[in-house]
């Protein structure tokens, strides 16, 4: 009997169902149109240039015939990757990016759970107050830590003279500098993931939290088992985005210190930059695509650590 | 116990069509861990703002103050001289109606093109099943890593080809479809319940009548977040703009504010910071409008 | 919407297409090779759209008016383009070939422009060369063909507090030996911090470097040979490098420092070009007008300094010619250059502009006219803005004591040996 039901039961139902499938992948594909038409021309398109772009011999002085440049096949990455400046760019961002990342996702996250934890004063003076780096004009951003990090008048050194220390000159020092631009991106970009945390965090049901807390866990330990496994997905799109945002390092040496003391604030995207300036059209794309590969790896790394089983 | 914690709270916010949950939900929003907040938490979070509020307010008061008074070493904190020189040479140099009108109608298009396309696509990437898309969900998040740096000729190349320089499309077309927000949108609508779908199929309605009645409003939050984001960077944009254009008549704030303070060899900084105030502040007056959604949003579905 | 799919076929198709295509043999002169076109005598008529840069680009609109007034059937529209983002949007326009008719640009960017063959060479029968300083002509010269036409320039002197070296005792430095116990005796017996301040490495500070080596004889390049390994370019560095060794000149000073260290008197002097005078007068403010003086630069072999400035370029896509070479020589009569120099206070690229005005009265501006007789400027190869950063990498090296001369400048060679001159 079973076998016999199961046997004919899918043979009625298999034509509406092939119906909605194919009124689906309908739907799909007249969804993803518009956005596809624009995107294949003004960002595909653009892309395959400059990937195909990595494989000539192209300068800015060809513009005016792109056509008539040689092909030099993988001549560009091979020069790449024997190119000593290139290679403390990539030192230089991995340092960033395996410091500033954690650093700014623990403290928008620590902002987050503060802003969230029943505070009901000032709500929203606070969340703007956190944006307000995010919406702050580089330019401005700049001249004011400039500023706090000027060595002799410096707020920055004030302070530390206060207890005695003698701070250095933080960003013409070859120790220093790096360091000083992580804090500078930690403070300007922690406004954004502390609203995408913030978003997360109200998918935490209190009921839970305080049962936990009935059963004596304490704030850490709630934090650990309750607020980290429901924030996950939270958690994997303000890593992806960070570290993105931040293997692309462009801004802030751009502006501070122009990839110096030494090169020791050089990020492969201002060297790729400096390289366009330059007019080493072909050689920039190819680092370019050099750091593509890395970001797609980190990518995929994260999407495998903290991605959702589905 | 983590397994167990999972499972509920994924359930919990699941949003209910009817609006039955919506009081439980209210009561959850209130927070974790302790009911109140502990005056110490004030004390941290205040003191965390100060640090973070502090160079804005520098560049809000730097620009009541005259020139040299801002080259000054060791800086004041408060204007010694206050004027409102900067903003008067700002608004008299400056063509500002004109730059003005200009940003908003990029910003805006761009935004609203972004706000459509991406929440679209990213319906369709997070709830439909057709093939390929798989394919176009690698490729649209392949382009968000490749760095802009190396498609900028070839997209300006592009764009004077088709004979959009100097318009207001070669302005707007070529970010109207940014991969941020197809990401953004389809993590977000993942998280949204499949059942609302079927129900409405098989109450007959239209595949498009599903996406605009009954996810839009669900996105609402997700929309907000993309619709900042996206409104701060597209009126922010300095290089494109200031390329495309080729007469000042679609020139953008950013851009006719950087002719006028940075020099070859010298700055005028008080312009520059009077410059910067006035273009946050339409940033903030939208971050305002739309901060409440950002919150209240994701509590009725999450980021999955 | 059909250009639409055709445009986009183009580029997709033209990326993927690049590697089947190769270079002719003779598309890499960059037309330095074609000579300039007669220029038709006559009044100039129609359209011409100008590209000028910062706030100085502003204020051409009002000698632009006096040109129209001059020649009714000619209009002239100006666009201003912030000074930063200058090269990009130009490097991109002719990409794109979007290009105006006449642009203002940096002098350092005519061979690179020339060399995209983007650039209508000088037509001589219209512009005098010989009515320029020959440093600034230098710079529109590619392979012995002009490409433009000098209209401001600029060069670097040593700013000193005269009223501490006068207090000290310390007479104007004449040589290399002189300047180094000027500026001693400045941090000895006038009690300033620092002696004088000099780049130490970073984004251009060839600039501040390369009036020493050229005072000792060395070149930057020579035919296609690069000098960076040459002795007098050795000594020049070693020389330049005693100022951070000797405590004489700080290495770690911030942005926007300057100004108020010399204002305060922290530091004795500096080496800069004619707007210091500007940014002095407005941050130190009438008091401080005549604390300061400005002199040439130390003699060694020579007491060359650095030349720069901007120059006016005509592109080959113009569509009124003509007229557009018409409008520059209008901007190089000594009528306009003095009015430019009483507008912004740019400083007029022609000789005998200097004749009349503040410009052959004031003792400053003086000394930078007597300067400029004696001023190189920067190589006109393509390459030459990368080529630069090595040269500033290794000045940067041994300023901070991390290389000695010899090696750094060896570097400097084989990057410059590697990057070429371009063509």
């Amino acid at each position: 009997m079973a076998t016999a039901v199961a046997g004919r039961a899918p043979a009625p139902r298999r034509r509406p169902r092939a119906r909605v499938r194919r009124r689906e992948a309908l739907a799909g594909y007249a969804f993803s149109l518009p956005f596809l038409l624009l995107f294949l021309v003004f960002t595909v398109g653009p892309v395959l240039s400059s990937f195909g772009m990595s494989f000539t011999d192209l300068r800015s002085a060809d513009v005016s015939r792109p056509l008539s440049v040689n092909g030099v096949g993988l001549a560009n990455y091979t020069k790449v990757l024997h190119d000593e400046s290139f290679r403390q760019a990539v030192l230089n961002t991995a340092y960033f990016v395996l410091v500033g990342v954690p650093l700014t996702m623990g403290l928008a996250l620590a902002v987050a759970v503060g802003l969230n934890s029943g505070i009901t004063r000032f709500k929203a003076l606070f969340r703007v107050g956190y944006y307000l780096p995010v919406v702050t004009s580089i330019v401005a951003v700049a001249v004011v830590w400039r500023f706090l990090l000027e060595p002799d008048s410096g707020l920055v050194n004030t302070v530390l003279g206060y207890v005695g220390v003698d701070g250095p000159s933080w960003l013409r020092d070859e120790t220093w500098a790096m360091p000083s631009l992580i804090v500078m991106s930690a403070w300007r970009n922690m406004g954004t993931l502390v609203i995408i945390f913030l978003a997360g965090l109200q998918g935490v049901p209190r009921e839970m939290h305080e049962a936990a807390a009935i059963d004596g866990a304490g704030a850490w330990g709630r934090f650990r088992h309750i607020t980290v496994p429901v924030m996950r997905p939270a958690l994997l799109f303000g890593a992806v985005i960070t570290s993105i945002g931040y293997l692309q390092f462009f801004e802030e040496p751009f502006v501070m210190t122009r990839g110096g003391p030494l090169d020791k604030t050089l990020s492969v995207s201002l060297y790729a930059y400096n390289q366009f300036g330059f007019g080493n059209y072909s050689y920039a794309a190819a680092m370019a695509y050099v750091l593509f590969l890395a970001i797609v790896v980190l990518t995929l790394v994260q999407f495998r650590l903290l991605g959702s089983r589905d | 116990m983590t397994t167990q914690i999972r499972q509920t709270s994924t359930a919990a916010p699941a949003p209910d069509p009817s609006g039955r949950a919506r009081g439980r939900r209210r009561s959850e929003r209130a927070g974790i861990g302790d009911p109140h907040a502990q005056p110490w938490i004030y004390a941290v979070l205040g003191v965390g703002l100060i640090v973070l509020v502090g160079p804005f307010l520098w560049m809000l008061l730097g620009s009541f103050r005259p020139n040299r008074e801002l080259k000054e070493v060791p800086p004041s904190w408060l204007p010694q001289h206050p004027t409102l020189s900067n903003y008067t040479k700002l608004f008299s140099q400056l063509d500002f109606p004109t730059f003005f009108v200009n940003s908003v109608v990029v910003a805006v298009a761009i935004t609203v093109g972004n706000l459509v396309f991406c929440s679209m696509l990213g319906y369709a990437l997070a709830k439909l099943d057709f093939p390929g898309k798989r394919t176009i969900f690698v490729l649209v998040l392949g382009t968000l890593m490749v760095p802009g740096v190396v498609t900028f000729v070839p997209l300006f190349v592009l764009v004077s080809n088709l004979g959009l320089a100097n318009s207001f499309p070669g302005l707007i077309f070529p970010f109207l479809a940014g991969p941020f927000g197809v990401f953004l949108l389809r993590q977000f609508i993942q998280g949204l319940p499949d059942e609302l779908i079927q129900a409405a199929r098989v109450d007959g309605a239209s595949e498009f009548r599903i996406f605009r009645s009954i996810m839009l409003p669900l996105c609402r939050p997700a929309l907000a977040t993309l619709g900042i984001l996206t409104f701060l960077t597209s009126w922010n944009m300095f290089l494109w703009p200031l390329v495309v254009a080729q007469s000042q008549d679609h020139y953008t704030l950013p851009v006719a504010l950087a002719i006028y303070s940075i020099g070859e060899n010298k700055s005028d900084y008080g312009l520059l910071m009077a410059g910067s105030v006035v273009i946050v502040v339409p940033v903030l007056l939208v971050f305002l409008a739309l901060q409440k959604h950002f919150v209240r949003g994701i509590a009725m579905t999450g980021i999955k | 919407m059909r250009r639409f799919t055709q445009a986009s076929a183009v580029a997709v198709v033209a990326a993927l297409a690049l590697t089947g295509c190769g270079r002719s043999s003779d598309s890499t002169a960059g037309g330095a090779a074609s000579p300039a076109k007669e220029v038709k005598s006559g009044k100039a008529t129609g359209a011409i759209t100008v590209w000028a840069l910062g706030a100085e680009g502003d204020k051409l609109g009002s000698i632009a008016k006096d040109f129209e007034a001059a020649n009714p059937a000619a209009k002239v529209t100006i666009t201003v383009i912030p000074f930063d983002a200058a090269h990009d949007k130009i490097a991109t326009a002719i990409a794109g070939k979007q290009t105006p008719d006449v642009a203002l640009v940096g002098t350092t960017w005519v061979s690179e422009f020339a060399g995209s063959s983007a650039l209508d060479a000088t037509p001589t029968d219209v512009i005098d060369k010989a009515k320029f300083y020959p440093g600034a002509w230098d710079t529109t010269s590619v392979n012995g063909t002009s490409f433009g036409v000098p209209w401001y320039v600029e060069t670097r002197l040593i700013y000193y507090r005269k009223d501490l070296a006068d207090k000290a005792g310390l007479s104007e430095p004449k040589t290399w030996a002189e300047l180094t116990s000027f500026t001693k005796g400045l941090q000895d017996k006038a009690g300033v911090k620092w002696g004088i301040s000099l780049q130490p490495g970073g984004q251009g500070s060839w600039q501040t470097f390369m009036p020493f080596a050229w005072q000792d004889g060395a070149e930057i390049v020579n035919g296609k040979t690069f000098g960076f390994d040459s002795a007098p370019m050795q000594k020049a560095l070693d020389y330049y490098s005693t100022f951070f060794k000797d405590k004489i000149s700080p290495t770690d000073l911030a942005q926007g420092a300057l100004e108020s260290g010399f204002i305060r008197g922290d530091i004795g002097a500096f080496v800069s070009g004619p707007w210091h005078m500007g940014i002095l007068k407005d941050q130190g403010g009438a008091s401080f007008q005549g604390k300061y003086a400005v002199m040439q630069m130390p003699r060694e072999k020579a007491g060359t300094s650095f030349i720069g400035g901007g120059d006016l370029v005509v592109f080959k896509n113009s569509k009124n010619r003509d007229a557009s070479w018409k409008f520059v020589d209008y901007l190089t009569q000594v009528k306009a250059q003095q009015k430019l120099y009483s507008l912004v206070g740019s400083l007029p690229a022609v000789k005998s502009a200097w004749t009349g005005g503040a410009l052959s009265t004031d003792p400053l501006l003086k000394t930078f006219g007597s300067q400029l007789q004696d001023a190189k400027s920067a190589p006109a190869i393509a390459t030459w803005e990368q080529v630069a950063s090595s040269l500033d990498d290794a000045i940067e090296r041994v300023s901070l004591g991390k290389q000695d001369s010899a090696t750094a400048l060896k570097a400097a060679q084989a990057k410059a040996n590697a990057i070429g001159t371009g063509s």
